[in-house]
């Protein structure tokens, strides 16, 4: 299976806000009661019922205000955190295309997929279960497009294979964000200026604790504890226990 | 006379064995989050989120009695003397059959250094626990920082576990009973805590 990602061209991006709409559709996600907050940005953040949202960047003021607009989602990293550090095989796994996809039937609620992400996406619903953009495998598994790319009207938001669209957004001249960070993300930005200017991180990563956690002092460990049973085990069989002579109880002193 | 000598008061023994208790709880509970391969250990608790829940409880009764077992004994556990440094050195005899027993007091230098490393690692625990009770609550780096440590504290203190029963049952036949019901043989405080023997018995050795 070639590896699929989404291209996201932020230039292209009109707010239309057609891919939160999709994906509210297709995943059957209820709307959010928002409160007017000043922006046309809405909701403000991800949320348990929200898989995509359009982010708003406004710069400046009067002549020279600036917006810029970008689709905010899981990016579905190659070297992803959240399956890294949950406990539960297979409540977030990969996909054949190589997308990050969820499973609630396995998810313990216990959060630490929140906590790995470097990009602040999971969240959990009223089931305390995790949720996140699933990269609408199961559309993609029946080679369909993700619901939000299918409803994008000005094809900001492509999806296929992931070395194409590398080619194409590079062939236009555009910066790509997240080709090589976290072991390629499958879902990158095409952009025209720097990742500052989307308040996204210039270089995302995982902190390298997780590492040391689960492929050094996880396997040490095991081996560890398995070691001292059997050096106790051999100690016991070669120079043997301290044993007391038994009849000297009341000897020496008493 | 009695061939017994009392070691362990009721509290000690309690104390003790509510800890270990909360220990094997944090074992069982715990060892589901540490690695993909324990993950059914969960099934003992009837579910990963009761599990959690369990290790949480388990976790503050282990803190709680790992400190009053320390203060219990601190003042002979952190008091170390030049027979400790022979002790020490020879292994504590461990190492060969037969050899001569350095005069050691209530505690032993292996004891007294495994008393202190438990507390360090019960506070280590409890501290990186605390952080990590809500893994959405703190800084993210911190709270990756604590899982790690938290594992490698775990690791440490379950081969620490290992030594440490091995040694208090069939390494050392007769030291299990202070622990049990009180009362030692006087023939295992001469031969394993010849000083403090001294001290309680008032007698020479």
């Amino acid at each position: 299976m070639t590896r699929k990602a989404f291209m996201i061209d932020t230039s292209r991006c009109t707010a239309c806000r057609s891919c939160q709409v999709a994906c509210k559709q297709w995943n059957k996600l209820p709307a959010d009661a928002e409160v007017n907050r000043g922006s046309y940005e809405n909701p403000a953040q991800l949320t348990p019922h929200l898989y995509n949202k359009i982010e708003f960047v406004e710069k400046g003021d009067g002549q020279d205000f600036q917006w810029l607009f970008f689709n905010k989602r899981c990016l579905h990293c190659g070297e992803a955190g959240c399956i890294k550090v949950c406990p539960s095989a297979g409540a977030l796994y990969r996909t054949a295309e190589g997308l990050v996809g969820f499973d609630q039937e396995k998810c313990i609620s216990c959060n630490y997929c929140v906590n790995g992400c470097p990009f602040d996406v999971p969240r959990y619903d009223a089931n305390n279960k995790v949720t996140k953009c699933h990269g609408c495998f199961d559309r993609v598994a029946a080679g369909l497009q993700p619901a939000c790319v299918k409803a994008c009207p000005t094809a900001s938001l492509k999806f296929g294979d992931r070395d194409k669209l590398i080619a194409e957004a590079k062939a236009g001249g555009k910066r790509i964000y997240g080709e090589q960070a976290l072991g390629g993300l499958n879902a990158m930005y095409a952009m025209d200026g720097t990742p500052q200017d989307y308040n996204l991180a210039e270089n995302p990563s995982i902190p390298q604790s997780i590492f040391l956690w689960k492929d050094v002092i996880k396997p040490l460990g095991i081996l560890g504890f398995w070691g001292s049973v059997g050096a106790a085990m051999l100690h016991y069989v070669t120079v043997g226990p301290k044993q007391l002579e038994d009849d000297i109880d009341d000897q020496g002193g008493e | 006379m009695s061939n017994y000598i009392k070691r362990f008061s009721a509290f000690d023994r309690v104390v003790h064995w509510v800890l270990a208790v909360a220990f094997f709880v944090l074992v069982f509970s715990g060892l589901g989050l540490f690695a993909h391969t324990f993950f059914n250990y969960f099934d003992f608790f009837g579910g990963p989120e009761q599990g959690i829940l369990a290790h949480k409880i388990a976790g503050i009764v282990f803190l709680i009695t790992s400190v009053l077992l320390f203060f219990a004994h601190a003042r002979e556990t952190c008091r170390f003397d030049s027979d400790d440094g022979k002790w020490i050195g020879a292994c504590g005899g461990y190492l060969k059959r037969g050899g001569k027993e350095i005069p050691q007091g209530k505690f032993n230098a292996g004891q007294k250094l495994f008393a202190l490393f438990s507390i360090v690692a019960a506070v280590v625990l409890g501290l990186t626990g605390f952080v990590i009770w809500d893994p959405t609550a703190m800084d993210r780096g911190l709270t990756q920082f604590s899982l790690m440590l938290h594992g490698l504290f775990f690791v440490l203190f379950m081969m620490g576990a290992v030594v440490h029963i091995y040694l208090a049952t069939i390494g050392n036949p007769g030291t299990a009973d202070g622990m049990l019901w009180g009362y030692v043989r006087k023939v295992w405080a001469k031969k394993h805590a010849s000083k403090w023997y001294k001290e309680v018995a008032g007698k020479d050795v």
